[in-house]
Parts: C-alpha cells; structure tokens; sequence
C-alpha cells in the first residue's frame, strides 16, 4: 500500500487509542491484519436512540489512495436503520463518498456514524423498507429497530412477542434472521410474512 | 526546478512562470507552454480527479484533459511559501498527518490554510476545496484574481 496511506493510518490509529471516546468506551478500533489495509471498528448504540445499550461492528477497508479517497466502511452487525442496508450493512453517508475531505479521519468517521445513529436521514435512504417504515409506521420502526439491536448487537429490550413470531416461522422450517427480516419489512404481521414466504 | 522552493512575492507574474505542478507523463498533451518540469518525483501521483471513474489516463476524453489543465492552470495561482514555524501555524500537514519541518515548502490556499505541495497538489486534482474546512478554492481564487 502507498506510504502515506500507511503512515497515517498508523498515526490515526495512535489518535484514536488516545482519544476520549475510547476511555468512554463509546468507539474502539483494532487490526485486522499486519499490512494495515483493513481495520474493524466498534461504536457503541447512541443514548435515548433505539441503538442504545448496542455495540455495532464495522468493517473498514483503507484504499490505497487514502487519504485522498475515503475508508470503504460497512456494518458487520446488522442493523435496522434507513441509511444503512439490512441485508448488506452497506452505509449511505455522504463523508463517505462525494463529501470526503482529507482531513477528517478514522475518529471523525466513527463519530459521524454514531451521529448517522441518532439522526436518520430517511429521504436519503440506503434500505427503501426501512426507510418507509421510519416514515409510515414510526413506532413499527422503533420496535423493530431496539429488537434488532437487541438480536445481534447485544441490546438490552426483549420483545417475546417478536420472539415468538420468529419461533412461529422457524417451526415452519425459515432460518431465524431469514424469518425476522420478513417479519420486520412486514410490521410484524405474521399472516402477512407467512403469505410473502409461500406464495 | 528549484524556483518553487522560493518565497514568493505577491507578484502573480512570478507565480505563473515559476512554478510548476505535477503532471507526469501529460506535459506533452497540455496545451500550456509555461508548464514546466516537475519539480518532486512522484510518478505515482494520480492526476485523476474523480479516481473511482473507470477511466484510465490512456483512455481520457478530451474533455477530461482539458478539465485537467485547467486545473493545474488554476493550481499554480495558490502561493508557495516557506514553514517558518514561528507563527500560530498548524503545526501538521493534516493530510499526511506528519509535522511541517522548518523552510519546508507549503501551499497556502485562500483560507490560508497550509499543506505540504506534493500533498495539497494531489488532492486539488481530485477535489478543489480545502481539506480542513471545505472552503472551495475556486471560487475564492476567482474572486482575488478579479479584484487584482
């Protein structure tokens, strides 16, 4: 990888050891490898969002022109969010494609995802479904995006009526995450589902 | 060679015949006479602007070129200046994140913000904003350039 992109990942990744987020434990960075290309990312669900009490896992690859080209940063925790793909983790946030500039760094760019977290932008939406949900069905969103984070982030809301209806379709042999994403998209309407996955 | 590592003056004149910006391997298809030499080896500095597009050098439009050299034309009117260190200066080329050292040649943009050249260069080719507080560089070049 060019130099620089290298140096200033290292420095970055020293920033980021130092900063105060880390102390908070509300950002954490670690190496995925020697070369310094591809890092993994951790931030914490923002307070009074339904991400509280989560910890999301990103990937982030450095491009060899960096930091002139952004980091390519993804979700490796599913997440139920109108700016980010449920199914791919693929993030819509302008930083990280036209309105990159050289100086923001690793730090910046996880502050601004925990930001994205707290304040969705469902008129520029990476997942159409969840972002019409976010608009139509506000509350459908909010339950279903704590039940989410408590599914794979480690949240702290259980919803056993969720739950159940996910038993429901996995007793009609649906793998689980296959059964609450069709679920979810649903508004939790376990005949509307079950139609979706038989018909 | 070597002009560039002057102080400029305030003098445009000595701006534009002084210095040079990167343009390896493109001089030859730049209609400007007054591009010179590069002045720092850096071959691999990409002069893409957009580097995502699919486009190679070899294959650029015309248009593109022109882009181009209106580019580095426009480039070579952001004054180079020496880091002397002793004023309230950023202390750090906050695209390389490495410490300016003492009569290093820096580029000052119209928010007189300060980057090292070979840094500053590379990224104007893909974006004409300052890194640091996104002020377009253009439009405010534009503006000084009229009023002088």
């Amino acid at each position: 990888m060019a130099n620089m992109a290298v140096s200033r990942i290292k420095r970055e990744f020293k920033e980021v050891m130092r900063s105060e987020e880390i102390v908070q434990c509300s950002i954490k960075i670690e190496l995925v490898n020697d070369s310094w290309t591809e890092l993994r990312g951790e931030i914490a669900g923002p307070p009074d969002t339904p991400y509280e009490g989560g910890k999301f896992v990103l990937e982030i690859k450095v491009p060899e022109t960096y930091p002139f080209n952004p980091p390519k940063v993804r979700f490796i925790t599913r997440i139920w969010h109108p700016n980010i793909s449920s199914v791919t983790g693929a993030i819509c946030l302008d930083i990280l494609k036209d309105n990159w500039a050289a100086a923001m760094t690793l730090r910046t760019v996880l502050l601004s995802l925990q930001a994205l977290l707290a304040a969705a932008e469902p008129d520029d939406p990476q997942d159409a479904v969840v972002a019409h949900q976010f608009k139509d069905k506000h509350d459908f969103f909010l339950l279903t995006a704590k039940h989410w984070t408590n599914a794979y982030a480690g949240g702290p809301h259980t919803f056993p009526d969720c739950d159940s209806k996910i038993q429901r379709l996995k007793d009609m042999g649906i793998d689980e995450h296959d059964a609450r994403a069709i679920l979810s998209k649903e508004n939790w309407n376990l005949e509307k589902a079950t139609e979706c996955l038989f018909s | 060679m070597g002009n560039c590592l002057k102080i400029n003056s305030s003098d445009d004149i000595s701006l534009l015949r002084g210095d040079s910006v990167s343009i390896h391997g493109h001089q030859d298809q730049l209609p400007h006479e007054q591009l010179q030499q590069v002045f720092y080896p850096a071959p691999s500095v990409s002069i893409m602007p957009i580097p995502a597009s699919s486009t190679t050098n070899s294959h650029m439009s015309e248009e593109d070129q022109i882009k181009i050299a209106k580019r580095i034309g426009l480039m070579q009117h952001l004054p180079i200046g020496t880091y002397d260190g002793t004023t309230k200066k950023a202390r750090e080329c906050v695209i390389c994140m490495i410490e300016f050292c003492r009569d290093e040649a820096v580029r000052y943009l119209p928010c007189m913000h300060i980057y090292h050249v070979h840094c500053i260069d590379d990224w104007l080719m893909r974006s004409l904003t300052c890194p640091s507080c996104l002020e377009p560089v253009d439009a405010a070049l534009l503006t000084s350039y009229e009023t002088t």
